[in-house]
């Protein structure tokens, strides 16, 4: 199926390059292994930050009555279940319509994972942020946390979150970015490339899983150079916040 | 909203509704059709049945099954 294969490109898979086509199946096989264990794979990453990140997204986002919201590599539903809180408190508020929040990921054992939690309102959906099952202008918030990274073409990714989303429509993106002082890196990477995959071994008995996410945390471009693809996918007001000293960034826009 | 008698989308068993609704093909965005005694969601258009696996609808083309044309 050419809509698929890029022209077999490279995409990059942790440090190694990887032909394109086969990066979606490996990433997969990162999240088959850690699905289960996803929270402490992020608390290990992000020494217990992610809670906090993900309270800051959900406020930014604000989610209101009646909008529909996609929530991509939203696997456990951990942001998905914070908009819905919101969004309810809103609603009891002010009233209007229910809101629609969709929990969206590529990983059928993620979604499973998530669901065991409690289907909580929630729709879920397994499903490919390169082509997105829903039509375009049909969503009011587009959130993408800790997923982008691991997408084969992000320009496509973009592309398709600014096709569904609806004009006024809000595009966020929570993922590791790049310590802003030359120390802090210093001491991430130290962590990150030392510590975390003997930890992510001794926890689920595999440090390859945890050594692909370190490494492709690496090769994520930067704040401004992330801005700037999401500015070329259309979007408009593009910013970022840096949590922790960069260690994470909330990219934000909007399609006008 | 509590005293709700559950459904089974609600229980997890069927594919919620409401998704029903707005889910389309992701590789010709048009609508799709809920086969329920095969438990698929068909895409005339592009020629594939996507599979749902326990209520939650897969909607990768890689995992569709192929359909000839009706």
């Amino acid at each position: 199926m050419s809509v698929v294969m890029s022209k077999t490109k490279t995409a990059s898979f942790g440090f190694q390059d990887v032909p394109a086509h086969e990066k979606a199946s490996r990433v997969r096989g990162v999240f088959d292994a850690v699905a289960s264990r996803y929270d402490l794979m992020n608390d290990l990453m992000s020494a217990g930050m992610h809670r906090a990140w993900k309270d800051a997204v959900a406020a930014r986002l604000n989610p209101r009555p009646g909008e529909r919201i996609l929530d991509l590599a939203g696997g456990t539903g951990d942001l998905a279940r914070r908009f819905k809180t919101l969004a309810d408190a809103a609603r009891t508020r002010s009233g209007g319509p229910p809101s629609e929040i969709i929990v969206v990921d590529i990983n059928a054992e993620m979604i499973a994972a998530g669901r065991e939690r409690g289907l909580d309102g929630l729709g879920w959906a397994v499903g490919d942020a390169e082509a997105l099952p829903f039509p375009d202008n049909s969503a009011d918030g587009y959130v993408i946390s800790y997923g982008i990274r691991n997408v084969t073409d992000i320009p496509k990714a973009l592309g398709e979150a600014y096709r569904v989303l609806k004009p006024g429509g809000r595009f966020y993106c929570l993922e590791f970015s790049k310590p802003t002082t030359g120390a802090l890196e210093a001491f991430y990477d130290a962590w990150s490339f030392k510590a975390i995959p003997p930890i992510g071994k001794a926890v689920t008995g595999d440090a390859q899983p945890y050594q692909y996410l370190v490494e492709s945390i690496r090769r994520f471009p930067d704040q401004e150079s992330f801005a700037a693809m999401i500015r070329e996918a259309g979007f408009r007001r593009v910013d970022y916040t840096n949590f922790s000293g960069g260690i994470t960034a909330l990219h934000g826009g909007w399609k006008v | 909203m509590t005293e709700t008698p559950k459904t089974a989308a609600m229980e997890g068993r069927e594919i919620d509704p409401r998704l029903l609704e707005i889910l389309v093909c992701p590789v010709s965005r048009t609508p799709l059709t809920y086969d329920r005694s095969r438990g698929e969601l068909v895409s005339k258009a592009a020629g594939l049945a996507y599979p749902i696996r326990d209520g939650v609808p897969i909607m990768l083309a890689g995992e569709a099954r192929e359909i000839s044309d009706a």
